[in-house]
């Protein structure tokens, strides 16, 4: 595991922050930890990084526990804050972070990066003199400077145009392809689902979901049937089946956890005499997922 | 380690903080030149004359090191606490490095440049006074002692104010540092009256309140023990090899010596400063 947490809490004079975490995380996976504001992801890879000391709990980065050199030492993060010297050119501002992880000649290195989030041609200017996405731009060349094991990303498109957040999504996708792991906080989920593999989603400090994406949007395929000269037995038998169920003047609707319920579902109704005329299925979005997931949350 | 205290060097030199208070120093130094050339324009050989001197040297050499004081101020009280007010912090501590190490090159890159800049003080205020003739003199290790303990001042306040700032918010940190000084120079003042008192024997009322006169002014400078230094460093200066001493007992020079147990003192205190603040630092969410 690159990434493994048991138990793990953190919070501020008994508030806030995040409640008995265990997470585990997979070399070449790219992790989504999704959640609304004030759920916890920030404090959560602060915590990670040794930024904040957990208030109990364990958690191991490559099998090194958290809070140790060692343990930040194949490590790249971009805080969602970011700030930088603002004294410094971007290219000095590279040097000085590659020194600070003890890299020898680092200028092919910082070239590349330059090069990867198109900072080119702006190397020498003051940081001061950067635009917010700029900065962020530089943020994650810092991220990357030391060719790490595991990047933490902390809504690394915060500040940038949709171009920039395109680009973004292509680099977590080489990382991905190079065998690097990536764990991205983010709140857009339009991007999670388009990059990440797994995710978790917190709410109020604790995780209400986690999983592999395909198998926890799976679990909500929503369909609608539209049926005629059906039997009650048979309208039992599908709500037994299914969740959510809704049933009004032959019309259907409800969804299902497994989609190989959906032929079973249609042949049941064929063989018991009824007529089918309509079947949609629609695979509910992170989004849907996600409303559903802290609406229900919220209400407990 | 070696990177951080690169860069604090680097960054001090382009901070708007240091470019002010140079041109303080030189405005300083031009004034003060121009006084001495007014002075020492008409020589002549009295007694009175080396005392006069000697007071016009203190008087140099205290302004100067107030200087010094207020460009470690204005460039340290932000060392720790202002990478953590503008977020800079984060992506520096999730560096493979130890807390105590931006604490301890924080401390000695500033430490390089203060010393830098307090021994061309030192340096310069005396030797504006050979220059211009001054009948005191100097032996290479009178210099040589009294820059030690002039720069060695600055040193032991950085080491209060960097435990301060690892510790507190800028600002707290400014008002510890200003208050922790004034403190100190308000002691120092109160001890040397009081060893006066002792020494012009006005009675028993006179000795009773000297003397608690100079207790006020040891437990200040156990809080910062900046002036006590100051005061070594004068001995050290205007003490003679041969034992005559050039000390005179204006309100710049002092006449109580400080003893070796407040030096050993003094070792501890830096050292207890840096190792708390750093510890402190340490456990902190940042
Ligand atoms: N230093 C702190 N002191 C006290 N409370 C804190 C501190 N940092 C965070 N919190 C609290 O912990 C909770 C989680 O904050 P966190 O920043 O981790 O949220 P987040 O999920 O990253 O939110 P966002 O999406 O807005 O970035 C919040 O309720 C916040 O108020
Ligand atoms: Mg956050």
């Amino acid at each position: 595991m690159v990434l493994e947490a048991q138990n793990l809490t953190k919070q501020f004079n008994g508030k806030g922050g995040f409640k008995e975490v265990t997470l585990s995380v997979e070399k070449g996976q790219v992790f989504g930890f999704l959640g609304p504001n004030g759920a916890g992801k920030s404090t959560f890879v602060k915590t990670m990084v040794g930024l904040l000391h957990p208030t109990s709990g364990f958690a191991w980065i490559l099998e090194k526990p958290i809070g140790t050199v060692e343990s930040r030492e194949k490590v790249g993060f971009l805080p969602e804050n970011f700030r930088y010297h603002d004294w410094m050119t971007g290219k000095e501002l590279l040097s000085f972070h590659a020194e600070l992880y003890k890299i020898k000649n680092p200028g092919k290195k910082i070239d590349e990066l330059l090069e990867l989030v198109k900072l080119k041609g702006h190397e020498n200017k003051l940081i001061k003199n950067y635009s917010k996405g700029m900065q962020q731009r530089i943020g994650i060349a810092i991220a990357l400077l030391n060719d790490p094991e595991i990047v933490f990303l902390d809504e690394p498109t915060s500040a940038l145009d949709p171009v920039g957040r395109i680009e973004v999504r292509e680099i977590i996708k080489q990382l991905k392809s190079q065998g690097k792991t990536v764990f991205l906080n983010s709140h857009l989920l339009s991007e999670v689902e388009m990059v990440c593999d797994e995710v978790a989603i917190i709410n109020h400090g604790r995780i209400i979901a986690e999983g592999k994406l395909e198998e926890l949007l799976k679990e909500h395929t929503h369909v609608e049937m539209i049926v005629s000269d059906y039997t009650t037995e048979l309208i039992e038998k599908i709500s037994h089946l299914s969740k959510e169920f809704q049933f009004k003047e032959g019309k259907l609707s409800f969804k299902v956890e497994d989609k190989e319920k959906i032929p079973l579902i249609a042949k049941m109704v064929i063989e018991a005499g009824a007529k089918l005329y309509q079947l949609n299925t629609q695979t509910s979005s992170l989004e849907d997922l996600f409303i559903n997931l802290i609406g229900k949350d919220e209400m407990s | 380690m070696i990177t951080i205290i690169k860069y604090t060097f680097k960054e001090m030199l382009k901070k708007r903080a240091f470019l002010l208070v140079s041109i303080l120093s030189l405005l300083y130094l031009s004034i003060y030149a121009f006084g001495l050339s007014r002075i020492f324009e008409h020589p002549s050989n009295s007694i009175y004359d080396i005392i006069f001197q000697s007071q016009i040297l203190s008087a140099g050499l205290f302004f100067a090191n107030f200087i010094v004081a207020f460009l470690v101020v204005l460039t340290s009280v932000n060392a720790i606490s202002g990478e953590i007010e503008s977020g800079t912090i984060y992506s520096i501590l999730s560096k493979p490095i130890k807390r105590y190490e931006l604490v301890l090159g924080k401390f000695i890159g500033l430490s390089i440049m203060i010393v830098l800049y307090s021994s061309i003080m030192f340096l310069s205020v005396v030797g504006l006074n050979i220059w211009f003739g001054s009948k005191i003199s100097f032996g290479w290790d009178n210099i040589l002692k009294g820059l030690f303990f002039f720069d060695l001042g600055p040193i032991v306040f950085l080491a209060l104010i960097i435990a301060s700032s690892s510790i507190f918010s800028t600002i707290n940190t400014g008002i510890i540092a200003i208050m922790a000084y004034g403190i100190a120079l308000v002691g120092g003042v109160l001890e040397q009256i009081g060893t006066a008192m002792q020494q012009s024997q006005v009675g028993a009322f006179g000795l009773k309140s000297g003397e608690s006169l100079i207790n006020a002014g040891i437990i200040t400078s156990l809080i910062l023990p900046t002036d006590v230094i100051y005061r070594k460093m004068t001995a050290e200066l205007l003490t003679q090899s041969s034992g005559i001493s050039f000390m005179t007992q204006g309100l710049f020079g002092g006449m109580s010596q400080p003893s070796i147990y407040m030096f050993i003192y003094i070792f501890f205190y830096v050292v207890f400063l840096l190792y708390y603040g750093a510890k402190r630092f340490s456990q902190r969410d940042l």
